[in-house]
């Protein structure tokens, strides 16, 4: 391999290592869609599993990386956050309690009503007074 | 002495009836951290904190999901998560306090109220006393909001920076919170 063969292919892969890098640095984080399903599950049951022993179910729902959960529960309230989110509330057998999805607006189906039975993707991140997804996606 | 028969049930609803005029909750609430330096600014979001303020004690708390942050960039929201927050060991920060300087009277009259919240501020399992300024805002229609700025420091609360991150990340990071209430 002369000179010029050997300098043509560190720039080569010094562009590819300088592409990946800032793909890497720029790179947004993943929406539900991206990644692949790790439980499913019922609202209520998603619930009961937090209400029961909230340490095993950090565990197992949200982990260290983003998991994500697919959830079917009945729609109890669909609640515009500003103009950048729409939480689709599923119900439980808990009335002050819910699993809260958070959705970008474009990504709720016009369809959807209250009382509905749907089924949602999101990235659990835990339990406050709700269980929480966030970065939700519609499984139609 | 005559008593009315449905005192007993007056008795039982009456405590729900007054809690139910004094104390305020959100589920959505906005929690933003700012981190600027000259390399970059980092900002985190968070619009599901839970709150609940009792005006007549004027007991505040609310509490967060670390993992909730969302940031402009991946990469941003794995190191807070993973080696900054630790998000799944820590997984909520919470605060705990009490508003002073505006009286449960003057909660019910429109206006823009200063105040300041002293309590405990928890964050990646480390609680500090702290003392925090704020404005409760009532408007025409009787809703509270509410809105504090206030700066932290991540090693006051254990948070170990890299130093080869050190000049990234600003040694006091401004957080900023926005409650809009609503009556329990």
């Amino acid at each position: 391999m002369n000179k010029r063969t050997m300098l043509l292919v560190v720039l080569l892969l010094a562009a590819l290592g300088g592409g990946y890098v800032w793909k890497e640095f720029t790179r947004s984080a993943s929406k539900a869609d991206d990644l692949p399903v790790k439980e499913t599950i019922s609202a209520q049951d998603l619930m009961t599993a937090f209400t029961t022993d909230e340490s095993a179910a950090t565990a197992r729902f949200v982990g260290i990386t983003d998991q994500v959960v697919q959830v079917t529960g009945t729609i109890r309230a669909i609640d515009p956050a500003g103009k950048e989110l729409t939480n689709i509330v599923l119900g439980t057998d808990d009335d002050l309690a819910a699993v809260l999805c958070e959705f970008a607006p474009e990504d709720v189906p016009a369809d959807w009503r209250s009382g509905a039975t749907v089924t949602v993707k999101g990235i659990c991140t835990g339990m406050l007074m709700d269980v929480v997804l966030v970065r939700c996606t519609a499984l139609e | 002495m005559n008593i009315p028969k449905n005192l007993p049930i007056a008795l039982v609803f009456a405590p729900l009836a007054i809690s139910a005029q004094e104390r305020f909750a959100t589920r959505s609430g906005e929690i933003t951290f700012l981190s600027e330096t000259p390399i970059e600014n980092i900002a985190g979001d968070n619009r599901k904190a839970t709150s609940v303020f009792d005006a007549t004690t004027g007991a505040i708390e609310f509490a967060v999901l670390v993992k909730a942050f969302e940031f402009e960039k991946a990469l941003m929201q794995e190191h807070f998560n993973e080696n900054y927050m630790e998000s799944n060991t820590f997984t909520k920060a919470t605060f705990k306090g009490k508003v002073s300087g505006v009286g449960e009277d003057e909660m019910k009259k429109e206006g823009i109220y200063t105040v300041s919240v002293q309590g405990d501020l928890t964050i990646h399992g480390v609680t500090k006393p702290v003392t925090i300024p704020g404005t409760f805002t009532v408007d025409a229609a009787g809703a509270l909001k509410a809105a504090s700025d206030f700066m932290i420091k991540p090693e006051d609360y254990g948070i170990k920076i890299p130093g080869v991150v050190r000049k990234n990340i600003a040694e006091e990071i401004k957080v900023s919170v926005k409650l809009d209430y609503a009556k329990m």
